[in-house]
Protein backbone atom coordinates (compact mmCIF):
# COMPACT_ATOMS: atom_id res chain seq x y z
CA UNK A 1 0.00 0.00 0.00
CA UNK A 2 2.85 2.31 0.92
CA UNK A 3 4.42 2.10 -2.54
CA UNK A 4 1.17 3.19 -4.17
CA UNK A 5 0.97 6.09 -1.73
CA UNK A 6 4.46 7.06 -2.88
CA UNK A 7 3.34 6.82 -6.52
CA UNK A 8 0.37 9.04 -5.64
CA UNK A 9 2.66 11.66 -4.09
CA UNK A 10 5.17 11.51 -6.96
CA UNK A 11 2.34 11.87 -9.49
CA UNK A 12 1.06 14.97 -7.71
CA UNK A 13 4.56 16.47 -7.72
CA UNK A 14 4.95 15.63 -11.38
CA UNK A 15 1.69 17.32 -12.31
CA UNK A 16 2.64 20.42 -10.36
CA UNK A 17 6.04 20.51 -12.05
CA UNK A 18 4.29 21.31 -15.33
CA UNK A 19 1.96 23.92 -13.88
CA UNK A 20 1.33 25.87 -17.08
CA UNK A 21 0.26 22.72 -18.91
CA UNK A 22 -2.07 21.83 -16.08
CA UNK A 23 -3.58 25.32 -16.04
CA UNK A 24 -4.04 25.13 -19.84
CA UNK A 25 -5.85 21.80 -19.42
CA UNK A 26 -8.19 23.36 -16.87
CA UNK A 27 -8.66 26.40 -19.11
CA UNK A 28 -9.76 24.08 -21.90
CA UNK A 29 -12.40 22.60 -19.61
CA UNK A 30 -13.65 26.05 -18.63
CA UNK A 31 -13.94 27.08 -22.29
CA UNK A 32 -16.03 24.02 -23.03
CA UNK A 33 -18.33 24.75 -20.11
CA UNK A 34 -18.68 28.41 -21.15
CA UNK A 35 -19.71 27.32 -24.65
CA UNK A 36 -22.23 24.90 -23.14
CA UNK A 37 -23.61 27.56 -20.75
CA UNK A 38 -23.97 30.40 -23.25
CA UNK A 39 -25.39 28.20 -26.00
CA UNK A 40 -28.15 26.92 -23.74
CA UNK A 41 -28.69 30.38 -22.28
CA UNK A 42 -29.41 31.57 -25.84
CA UNK A 43 -31.63 28.58 -26.58
CA UNK A 44 -33.70 29.23 -23.45
CA UNK A 45 -34.40 32.89 -24.28
CA UNK A 46 -38.16 33.28 -24.42
CA UNK A 47 -38.94 29.79 -23.21
CA UNK A 48 -38.64 27.88 -19.96
CA UNK A 49 -38.62 24.25 -21.07
CA UNK A 50 -36.87 22.49 -23.96
CA UNK A 51 -36.14 18.78 -24.39
CA UNK A 52 -37.69 18.21 -20.95
CA UNK A 53 -35.19 20.52 -19.20
CA UNK A 54 -35.99 23.69 -17.34
CA UNK A 55 -33.56 26.60 -17.45
CA UNK A 56 -32.35 25.82 -13.90
CA UNK A 57 -31.80 22.16 -14.75
CA UNK A 58 -29.73 22.86 -17.84
CA UNK A 59 -27.53 25.37 -15.99
CA UNK A 60 -27.10 22.85 -13.20
CA UNK A 61 -26.12 20.31 -15.86
CA UNK A 62 -23.37 22.72 -16.99
CA UNK A 63 -21.95 23.24 -13.51
CA UNK A 64 -22.17 19.62 -12.39
CA UNK A 65 -20.51 18.80 -15.72
CA UNK A 66 -17.35 20.64 -14.58
CA UNK A 67 -17.02 18.41 -11.53
CA UNK A 68 -18.05 15.21 -13.31
CA UNK A 69 -15.60 15.84 -16.15
CA UNK A 70 -12.86 16.48 -13.59
CA UNK A 71 -13.66 13.19 -11.86
CA UNK A 72 -14.17 10.99 -14.91
CA UNK A 73 -12.10 12.44 -17.76
CA UNK A 74 -8.99 13.37 -15.76
CA UNK A 75 -6.86 10.39 -16.57
CA UNK A 76 -3.19 9.57 -17.01
CA UNK A 77 -3.57 5.93 -17.95
CA UNK A 78 -3.99 6.91 -21.59
CA UNK A 79 -0.17 6.84 -21.59
CA UNK A 80 -0.43 3.03 -21.54
CA UNK A 81 -0.80 3.09 -25.34
CA UNK A 82 2.52 4.90 -25.75
CA UNK A 83 4.26 2.48 -23.38
CA UNK A 84 2.98 -0.51 -25.34
CA UNK A 85 3.97 1.09 -28.65
CA UNK A 86 7.52 2.12 -27.69
CA UNK A 87 8.34 -0.91 -25.56
CA UNK A 88 8.48 0.97 -22.27
CA UNK A 89 5.93 -1.51 -20.99
CA UNK A 90 8.79 -4.00 -20.57
CA UNK A 91 10.39 -1.83 -17.88
CA UNK A 92 7.08 -1.44 -16.11
CA UNK A 93 6.34 -5.15 -16.09
CA UNK A 94 9.72 -5.88 -14.49
CA UNK A 95 9.00 -3.62 -11.53
CA UNK A 96 7.51 -5.06 -8.31
CA UNK A 97 4.23 -3.25 -8.77
CA UNK A 98 0.88 -4.13 -10.24
CA UNK A 99 0.79 -2.36 -13.59
CA UNK A 100 -2.91 -1.46 -13.40
CA UNK A 101 -2.80 -0.40 -9.76
CA UNK A 102 0.08 1.85 -10.75
CA UNK A 103 -2.02 3.58 -13.41
CA UNK A 104 -5.14 3.71 -11.24
CA UNK A 105 -3.05 5.42 -8.55
CA UNK A 106 -1.69 7.93 -11.06
CA UNK A 107 -5.22 8.53 -12.30
CA UNK A 108 -6.43 9.21 -8.77
CA UNK A 109 -3.64 11.72 -8.18
CA UNK A 110 -4.58 13.53 -11.39
CA UNK A 111 -8.28 13.38 -10.52
CA UNK A 112 -7.55 14.73 -7.05
CA UNK A 113 -5.89 17.83 -8.47
CA UNK A 114 -8.56 18.30 -11.10
CA UNK A 115 -11.40 17.98 -8.59
CA UNK A 116 -9.84 20.70 -6.42
CA UNK A 117 -9.46 23.00 -9.42
CA UNK A 118 -12.94 22.02 -10.67
CA UNK A 119 -14.54 23.04 -7.37
CA UNK A 120 -12.73 26.39 -7.41
CA UNK A 121 -13.84 26.93 -11.01
CA UNK A 122 -17.46 26.14 -10.18
CA UNK A 123 -17.49 28.72 -7.41
CA UNK A 124 -15.68 31.25 -9.62
CA UNK A 125 -18.07 30.77 -12.52
CA UNK A 126 -21.11 30.92 -10.24
CA UNK A 127 -19.86 34.27 -8.92
CA UNK A 128 -19.28 35.59 -12.45
CA UNK A 129 -22.28 34.17 -14.30
CA UNK A 130 -24.73 34.21 -11.38
CA UNK A 131 -26.92 31.37 -12.72
CA UNK A 132 -29.85 29.80 -10.90
CA UNK A 133 -28.76 26.26 -10.13
CA UNK A 134 -30.31 23.34 -8.35
CA UNK A 135 -28.76 21.75 -5.26
CA UNK A 136 -29.71 18.14 -4.75
CA UNK A 137 -30.76 17.62 -1.13
CA UNK A 138 -32.42 14.20 -1.45
CA UNK A 139 -29.93 11.72 0.14
CA UNK A 140 -31.08 8.88 -2.14
CA UNK A 141 -30.23 10.77 -5.33
CA UNK A 142 -27.01 12.09 -3.88
CA UNK A 143 -25.76 8.65 -2.83
CA UNK A 144 -26.86 7.21 -6.19
CA UNK A 145 -24.99 10.06 -7.90
CA UNK A 146 -21.78 9.16 -6.02
CA UNK A 147 -22.29 5.47 -6.88
CA UNK A 148 -22.81 6.33 -10.56
CA UNK A 149 -19.57 8.33 -10.54
CA UNK A 150 -17.61 5.39 -9.14
CA UNK A 151 -19.08 3.17 -11.86
CA UNK A 152 -18.21 5.80 -14.48
CA UNK A 153 -14.58 6.00 -13.29
CA UNK A 154 -14.18 2.27 -13.86
CA UNK A 155 -15.99 2.26 -17.20
CA UNK A 156 -13.80 5.09 -18.53
CA UNK A 157 -10.60 3.53 -17.24
CA UNK A 158 -11.43 0.20 -18.85
CA UNK A 159 -12.60 1.69 -22.18
CA UNK A 160 -9.40 3.71 -22.52
CA UNK A 161 -7.33 0.69 -21.45
CA UNK A 162 -8.86 -1.39 -24.22
CA UNK A 163 -8.08 1.40 -26.70
CA UNK A 164 -4.55 1.53 -25.27
CA UNK A 165 -4.02 -2.18 -25.98
CA UNK A 166 -4.51 -1.71 -29.74
CA UNK A 167 -0.74 -0.99 -30.19
CA UNK A 168 0.00 -4.56 -29.15
CA UNK A 169 -1.03 -5.43 -32.69
CA UNK A 170 -0.59 -2.10 -34.50
CA UNK A 171 2.05 -0.03 -32.63
CA UNK A 172 1.81 2.98 -34.92
CA UNK A 173 -1.89 3.37 -34.16
CA UNK A 174 -1.33 4.23 -30.46
CA UNK A 175 -2.60 7.81 -30.55
CA UNK A 176 -5.06 7.12 -33.39
CA UNK A 177 -7.03 4.59 -31.36
CA UNK A 178 -7.17 6.99 -28.42
CA UNK A 179 -8.24 9.87 -30.65
CA UNK A 180 -11.07 7.81 -32.12
CA UNK A 181 -12.21 6.61 -28.70
CA UNK A 182 -12.08 10.09 -27.15
CA UNK A 183 -14.02 11.58 -30.07
CA UNK A 184 -16.81 9.03 -29.71
CA UNK A 185 -16.85 9.37 -25.91
CA UNK A 186 -16.99 13.17 -26.09
CA UNK A 187 -19.89 13.03 -28.53
CA UNK A 188 -22.05 10.31 -27.02
CA UNK A 189 -21.35 10.42 -23.28
CA UNK A 190 -23.23 13.65 -22.57
CA UNK A 191 -20.00 15.61 -22.07
CA UNK A 192 -20.82 18.09 -24.83
CA UNK A 193 -24.61 18.14 -24.54
CA UNK A 194 -27.39 16.09 -22.90
CA UNK A 195 -27.93 13.11 -25.17
CA UNK A 196 -31.73 13.24 -24.79
CA UNK A 197 -31.52 16.09 -27.34
CA UNK A 198 -31.44 13.22 -29.84
CA UNK A 199 -34.69 11.65 -31.01
CA UNK A 200 -36.04 9.10 -28.54
CA UNK A 201 -35.05 6.00 -30.55
CA UNK A 202 -31.39 7.12 -30.66
CA UNK A 203 -31.47 8.00 -26.95
CA UNK A 204 -33.00 4.64 -25.99
CA UNK A 205 -30.39 2.83 -28.06
CA UNK A 206 -27.54 4.79 -26.44
CA UNK A 207 -28.82 3.94 -22.96
CA UNK A 208 -27.83 0.35 -23.58
CA UNK A 209 -24.28 1.27 -24.53
CA UNK A 210 -21.68 2.15 -21.82
CA UNK A 211 -21.16 5.73 -23.04
CA UNK A 212 -24.01 7.62 -21.30
CA UNK A 213 -22.97 6.02 -17.99
CA UNK A 214 -19.83 8.16 -18.05
CA UNK A 215 -21.39 11.62 -17.84
CA UNK A 216 -25.04 11.79 -18.81
CA UNK A 217 -26.54 9.25 -16.41
CA UNK A 218 -24.65 10.54 -13.32
CA UNK A 219 -25.83 14.10 -14.01
CA UNK A 220 -29.40 12.98 -14.67
CA UNK A 221 -29.35 11.14 -11.37
CA UNK A 222 -28.02 14.25 -9.64
CA UNK A 223 -30.82 16.33 -11.18
CA UNK A 224 -33.38 13.86 -9.81
CA UNK A 225 -34.87 13.40 -13.27
CA UNK A 226 -35.05 9.62 -12.92
CA UNK A 227 -37.56 7.67 -10.83
CA UNK A 228 -36.08 5.48 -8.06
CA UNK A 229 -36.56 2.37 -10.19
CA UNK A 230 -34.87 3.97 -13.17
CA UNK A 231 -31.94 4.99 -10.95
CA UNK A 232 -31.57 1.36 -9.80
CA UNK A 233 -31.87 0.14 -13.37
CA UNK A 234 -29.20 2.61 -14.53
CA UNK A 235 -26.80 1.62 -11.76
CA UNK A 236 -27.29 -2.07 -12.49
CA UNK A 237 -26.69 -1.56 -16.24
CA UNK A 238 -23.59 0.48 -15.39
CA UNK A 239 -22.23 -2.29 -13.14
CA UNK A 240 -22.96 -4.90 -15.82
CA UNK A 241 -20.96 -2.80 -18.30
CA UNK A 242 -18.06 -2.60 -15.85
CA UNK A 243 -17.95 -6.41 -15.70
CA UNK A 244 -18.39 -6.91 -19.45
CA UNK A 245 -15.71 -4.36 -20.30
CA UNK A 246 -13.40 -5.68 -17.58
CA UNK A 247 -13.65 -9.21 -19.04
CA UNK A 248 -12.97 -7.89 -22.54
CA UNK A 249 -10.07 -5.79 -21.28
CA UNK A 250 -8.60 -8.77 -19.42
CA UNK A 251 -8.82 -10.98 -22.48
CA UNK A 252 -7.32 -8.33 -24.79
CA UNK A 253 -4.50 -7.69 -22.29
CA UNK A 254 -3.63 -11.42 -22.05
CA UNK A 255 -3.68 -11.87 -25.80
CA UNK A 256 -1.76 -8.65 -26.26
CA UNK A 257 1.01 -9.77 -23.92
CA UNK A 258 1.38 -12.96 -25.96
CA UNK A 259 2.13 -10.97 -29.12
CA UNK A 260 4.07 -8.21 -27.34
CA UNK A 261 7.65 -8.03 -28.63
CA UNK A 262 8.95 -5.05 -26.64
CA UNK A 263 10.02 -3.35 -29.83
CA UNK A 264 12.37 -0.48 -29.13
CA UNK A 265 13.85 -2.04 -25.96
CA UNK B 1 11.63 39.28 -57.94
CA UNK B 2 8.69 38.64 -55.60
CA UNK B 3 7.18 36.10 -58.03
CA UNK B 4 10.48 34.29 -58.13
CA UNK B 5 10.47 34.11 -54.34
CA UNK B 6 6.88 32.89 -54.22
CA UNK B 7 7.74 30.21 -56.77
CA UNK B 8 10.78 29.22 -54.69
CA UNK B 9 8.73 28.84 -51.50
CA UNK B 10 5.91 27.10 -53.30
CA UNK B 11 8.37 24.51 -54.57
CA UNK B 12 9.66 23.96 -51.04
CA UNK B 13 6.11 23.68 -49.71
CA UNK B 14 5.27 21.09 -52.36
CA UNK B 15 8.34 19.14 -51.35
CA UNK B 16 7.33 19.22 -47.68
CA UNK B 17 3.75 18.27 -48.60
CA UNK B 18 5.08 15.33 -50.59
CA UNK B 19 7.18 14.22 -47.62
CA UNK B 20 4.17 14.47 -45.30
CA UNK B 21 2.06 12.44 -47.72
CA UNK B 22 4.75 9.78 -48.02
CA UNK B 23 4.99 9.64 -44.23
CA UNK B 24 1.27 8.96 -43.97
CA UNK B 25 1.23 6.50 -46.87
CA UNK B 26 3.37 4.04 -44.90
CA UNK B 27 0.84 4.29 -42.04
CA UNK B 28 -2.37 3.72 -43.94
CA UNK B 29 -4.17 2.25 -40.89
CA UNK B 30 -3.40 5.34 -38.84
CA UNK B 31 -4.58 7.52 -41.71
CA UNK B 32 -7.92 5.71 -41.84
CA UNK B 33 -8.42 5.82 -38.07
CA UNK B 34 -7.81 9.57 -37.92
CA UNK B 35 -10.00 10.14 -40.95
CA UNK B 36 -12.80 8.19 -39.27
CA UNK B 37 -12.31 10.15 -36.02
CA UNK B 38 -12.49 13.48 -37.80
CA UNK B 39 -15.56 12.42 -39.77
CA UNK B 40 -17.32 11.42 -36.54
CA UNK B 41 -16.40 14.76 -35.00
CA UNK B 42 -17.87 16.69 -37.92
CA UNK B 43 -21.03 14.60 -37.84
CA UNK B 44 -21.30 15.28 -34.11
CA UNK B 45 -21.12 19.06 -34.68
CA UNK B 46 -23.84 18.99 -37.32
CA UNK B 47 -25.95 16.23 -35.74
CA UNK B 48 -26.20 17.98 -32.37
CA UNK B 49 -26.98 21.37 -33.91
CA UNK B 50 -29.51 19.91 -36.30
CA UNK B 51 -31.52 18.32 -33.47
CA UNK B 52 -31.02 21.32 -31.18
CA UNK B 53 -32.26 23.88 -33.69
CA UNK B 54 -35.07 21.61 -34.82
CA UNK B 55 -36.24 21.18 -31.22
CA UNK B 56 -35.94 24.86 -30.32
CA UNK B 57 -37.00 26.42 -33.67
CA UNK B 58 -33.75 28.39 -33.91
CA UNK B 59 -32.35 30.83 -31.38
CA UNK B 60 -31.47 34.53 -31.15
CA UNK B 61 -33.26 35.06 -34.45
CA UNK B 62 -31.01 32.63 -36.33
CA UNK B 63 -32.86 29.98 -38.30
CA UNK B 64 -31.65 26.43 -38.90
CA UNK B 65 -29.77 27.17 -42.15
CA UNK B 66 -27.99 30.18 -40.67
CA UNK B 67 -26.82 28.27 -37.59
CA UNK B 68 -25.66 25.31 -39.68
CA UNK B 69 -23.92 27.65 -42.11
CA UNK B 70 -21.93 29.27 -39.29
CA UNK B 71 -20.88 25.81 -38.09
CA UNK B 72 -19.96 24.75 -41.64
CA UNK B 73 -17.89 27.94 -42.03
CA UNK B 74 -16.11 27.25 -38.74
CA UNK B 75 -15.34 23.66 -39.76
CA UNK B 76 -14.05 24.82 -43.14
CA UNK B 77 -11.69 27.46 -41.70
CA UNK B 78 -10.55 25.14 -38.91
CA UNK B 79 -9.85 22.31 -41.34
CA UNK B 80 -8.00 24.47 -43.86
CA UNK B 81 -5.94 25.95 -41.00
CA UNK B 82 -5.11 22.46 -39.73
CA UNK B 83 -4.17 21.38 -43.21
CA UNK B 84 -1.65 24.19 -43.61
CA UNK B 85 -0.45 24.67 -40.03
CA UNK B 86 -0.28 21.07 -38.79
CA UNK B 87 3.47 21.32 -38.09
CA UNK B 88 2.72 23.74 -35.24
CA UNK B 89 1.54 20.74 -33.23
CA UNK B 90 4.99 19.18 -33.29
CA UNK B 91 6.96 22.39 -32.83
CA UNK B 92 7.70 21.86 -29.15
CA UNK B 93 9.80 18.77 -29.81
CA UNK B 94 11.85 20.74 -32.36
CA UNK B 95 12.64 23.40 -29.77
CA UNK B 96 13.27 20.94 -26.93
CA UNK B 97 15.62 18.78 -29.01
CA UNK B 98 17.50 21.81 -30.33
CA UNK B 99 16.56 20.93 -33.92
CA UNK B 100 15.35 24.49 -34.38
CA UNK B 101 19.03 25.42 -34.82
CA UNK B 102 19.10 23.31 -37.98
CA UNK B 103 16.07 25.16 -39.32
CA UNK B 104 17.43 28.59 -38.44
CA UNK B 105 20.67 28.11 -40.36
CA UNK B 106 18.98 26.99 -43.58
CA UNK B 107 18.42 29.46 -46.44
CA UNK B 108 14.67 29.29 -45.94
CA UNK B 109 12.56 31.54 -43.75
CA UNK B 110 12.37 29.74 -40.39
CA UNK B 111 8.78 30.81 -39.75
CA UNK B 112 7.72 29.46 -43.13
CA UNK B 113 9.39 26.15 -42.29
CA UNK B 114 7.84 25.70 -38.83
CA UNK B 115 4.42 27.11 -39.71
CA UNK B 116 3.82 25.43 -43.05
CA UNK B 117 6.26 22.56 -42.73
CA UNK B 118 3.91 19.58 -42.70
CA UNK B 119 0.54 19.86 -44.40
CA UNK B 120 -1.92 17.27 -43.13
CA UNK B 121 -3.13 14.89 -45.89
CA UNK B 122 -6.11 13.83 -43.73
CA UNK B 123 -7.47 17.36 -43.85
CA UNK B 124 -6.74 17.47 -47.56
CA UNK B 125 -9.20 14.58 -47.90
CA UNK B 126 -11.84 16.19 -45.69
CA UNK B 127 -11.70 19.69 -47.22
CA UNK B 128 -13.67 18.88 -50.46
CA UNK B 129 -16.71 17.36 -48.68
CA UNK B 130 -16.71 20.21 -46.15
CA UNK B 131 -16.56 22.73 -48.98
CA UNK B 132 -19.45 20.92 -50.60
CA UNK B 133 -21.48 21.22 -47.36
CA UNK B 134 -20.66 24.96 -47.13
CA UNK B 135 -21.80 25.51 -50.72
CA UNK B 136 -24.87 23.33 -50.27
CA UNK B 137 -26.13 25.02 -47.09
CA UNK B 138 -25.11 28.40 -48.52
CA UNK B 139 -27.14 27.82 -51.68
CA UNK B 140 -30.25 27.30 -49.51
CA UNK B 141 -29.83 30.89 -48.27
CA UNK B 142 -29.98 32.41 -51.79
CA UNK B 143 -27.11 34.94 -51.45
CA UNK B 144 -26.32 37.66 -54.00
CA UNK B 145 -23.01 37.64 -55.92
CA UNK B 146 -21.72 40.50 -53.76
CA UNK B 147 -22.51 38.59 -50.57
CA UNK B 148 -20.63 35.55 -51.86
CA UNK B 149 -17.67 37.73 -52.83
CA UNK B 150 -17.54 39.41 -49.40
CA UNK B 151 -17.83 36.01 -47.76
CA UNK B 152 -14.83 34.66 -49.70
CA UNK B 153 -12.74 37.75 -48.88
CA UNK B 154 -13.61 37.44 -45.20
CA UNK B 155 -12.82 33.71 -45.26
CA UNK B 156 -9.32 34.56 -46.50
CA UNK B 157 -9.12 37.19 -43.77
CA UNK B 158 -10.22 34.50 -41.26
CA UNK B 159 -7.37 32.28 -42.40
CA UNK B 160 -4.99 35.21 -41.94
CA UNK B 161 -6.20 35.60 -38.35
CA UNK B 162 -5.83 31.85 -37.84
CA UNK B 163 -2.27 32.04 -39.18
CA UNK B 164 -1.59 34.86 -36.71
CA UNK B 165 -2.81 32.67 -33.83
CA UNK B 166 -0.56 29.83 -34.90
CA UNK B 167 2.42 32.20 -35.16
CA UNK B 168 1.72 33.42 -31.62
CA UNK B 169 1.61 29.80 -30.42
CA UNK B 170 4.96 29.13 -32.13
CA UNK B 171 6.44 32.26 -30.59
CA UNK B 172 5.33 31.30 -27.10
CA UNK B 173 6.77 27.87 -27.82
CA UNK B 174 10.17 29.46 -28.33
CA UNK B 175 9.94 31.57 -25.17
CA UNK B 176 8.54 28.89 -22.84
CA UNK B 177 8.59 25.14 -23.36
CA UNK B 178 5.39 24.48 -21.43
CA UNK B 179 3.07 24.81 -24.40
CA UNK B 180 1.75 21.29 -24.92
CA UNK B 181 -1.79 22.48 -24.41
CA UNK B 182 -1.49 25.99 -25.82
CA UNK B 183 -2.38 25.06 -29.37
CA UNK B 184 -5.27 23.02 -28.02
CA UNK B 185 -6.47 26.05 -26.04
CA UNK B 186 -6.45 27.92 -29.34
CA UNK B 187 -8.52 25.10 -30.87
CA UNK B 188 -11.02 25.31 -28.03
CA UNK B 189 -11.18 29.09 -28.27
CA UNK B 190 -11.70 28.96 -32.01
CA UNK B 191 -14.38 26.29 -31.54
CA UNK B 192 -16.39 28.92 -29.64
CA UNK B 193 -16.92 30.39 -33.10
CA UNK B 194 -18.85 27.36 -34.31
CA UNK B 195 -21.96 28.99 -32.84
CA UNK B 196 -23.17 32.54 -33.57
CA UNK B 197 -20.92 34.90 -31.59
CA UNK B 198 -24.07 36.67 -30.36
CA UNK B 199 -24.78 33.85 -27.90
CA UNK B 200 -21.89 35.05 -25.72
CA UNK B 201 -22.46 37.89 -23.30
CA UNK B 202 -20.18 40.84 -22.62
CA UNK B 203 -17.30 41.04 -21.83
CA UNK B 204 -16.70 37.60 -23.39
CA UNK B 205 -18.33 38.64 -26.65
CA UNK B 206 -16.04 41.70 -26.83
CA UNK B 207 -12.99 39.55 -26.09
CA UNK B 208 -13.96 37.07 -28.81
CA UNK B 209 -14.48 39.90 -31.28
CA UNK B 210 -11.53 42.20 -30.63
CA UNK B 211 -8.94 40.56 -28.34
CA UNK B 212 -9.02 37.00 -29.63
CA UNK B 213 -10.93 37.71 -32.81
CA UNK B 214 -12.63 34.35 -33.23
CA UNK B 215 -15.86 36.10 -34.13
CA UNK B 216 -14.12 37.90 -36.99
CA UNK B 217 -12.87 34.56 -38.28
CA UNK B 218 -16.22 32.79 -38.48
CA UNK B 219 -19.32 34.78 -37.49
CA UNK B 220 -18.50 37.90 -39.53
CA UNK B 221 -18.02 36.02 -42.85
CA UNK B 222 -21.28 34.17 -42.20
CA UNK B 223 -23.03 37.48 -41.45
CA UNK B 224 -21.69 38.96 -44.70
CA UNK B 225 -23.09 35.95 -46.51
CA UNK B 226 -26.52 36.64 -45.00
CA UNK B 227 -26.29 40.33 -46.00
CA UNK B 228 -26.19 41.42 -42.36
CA UNK B 229 -22.76 43.14 -42.44
CA UNK B 230 -22.30 46.90 -42.81
CA UNK B 231 -19.51 48.25 -45.08
CA UNK B 232 -17.74 49.74 -42.04
CA UNK B 233 -17.74 46.36 -40.27
CA UNK B 234 -16.33 44.76 -43.41
CA UNK B 235 -13.44 47.23 -43.68
CA UNK B 236 -12.83 47.06 -39.91
CA UNK B 237 -12.67 43.25 -39.99
CA UNK B 238 -10.16 43.21 -42.83
CA UNK B 239 -8.08 45.90 -41.06
CA UNK B 240 -8.04 43.94 -37.79
CA UNK B 241 -7.03 40.77 -39.68
CA UNK B 242 -4.04 42.52 -41.25
CA UNK B 243 -3.03 44.23 -37.99
CA UNK B 244 -3.24 40.98 -36.01
CA UNK B 245 -1.11 39.22 -38.62
CA UNK B 246 1.57 41.96 -38.61
CA UNK B 247 1.65 41.95 -34.79
CA UNK B 248 2.09 38.17 -34.76
CA UNK B 249 5.08 38.49 -37.11
CA UNK B 250 6.62 41.09 -34.79
CA UNK B 251 6.03 38.78 -31.83
CA UNK B 252 7.75 35.93 -33.67
CA UNK B 253 10.80 38.12 -34.33
CA UNK B 254 10.84 39.09 -30.66
CA UNK B 255 10.52 35.43 -29.58
CA UNK B 256 13.52 34.47 -31.73
CA UNK B 257 15.68 36.90 -29.76
CA UNK B 258 14.79 34.87 -26.64
CA UNK B 259 15.76 31.52 -28.16
CA UNK B 260 18.62 30.05 -26.16
CA UNK B 261 19.28 26.90 -28.17
CA UNK B 262 19.75 25.20 -24.81
CA UNK B 263 19.33 21.58 -25.93
CA UNK B 264 21.60 21.60 -28.93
Amino acid sequence: MNKYWQIFKISLTQELAYRLNFIMWRLRNIIQILVFFFLWDAVFLGTNQIFGYTRIQIFTYAFVLIIVRAIIFSIRSNDIAGQVANGELTNMLLKPINYFKYWITRDFAYKFLNIIFGIVEVFGLILILKPNIFLQTNPFYFIAFIASLIIAIFIYFIILSIASFVPFWVPEIAWGAQFLTLTIVEFLSGASFPIDVFPNYIYQFLRFTPLPYLIFIPIKIYLGNFSYSLVFQSLVIGIIWVFILWRISNEVWKRGLKVYEGVGR
Amino acid sequence: MIFKKIKYYFKIWLLMAKNALMGWSVNRNVFLVFLLGKTIRYFSYFGFLYFLVRGSNGFLGYNQNQVLFITATYIFIDTVAQFFFRSVYTFRSIVVSGDLDLILIKPVNALFRVLLGGPDPIDFVTIPPILFVVIWIGSLMHPTTLQVLLYILLLINGLLISAAFHIVVLSIGVITLEVDYLVMVYRDLSSMGRFPIDIYKQPLKGILTFVVPIGLMVSVPAKAFSGLLSPISFVGTIAIGIIVFILSLKFWNYALTKYTSASS
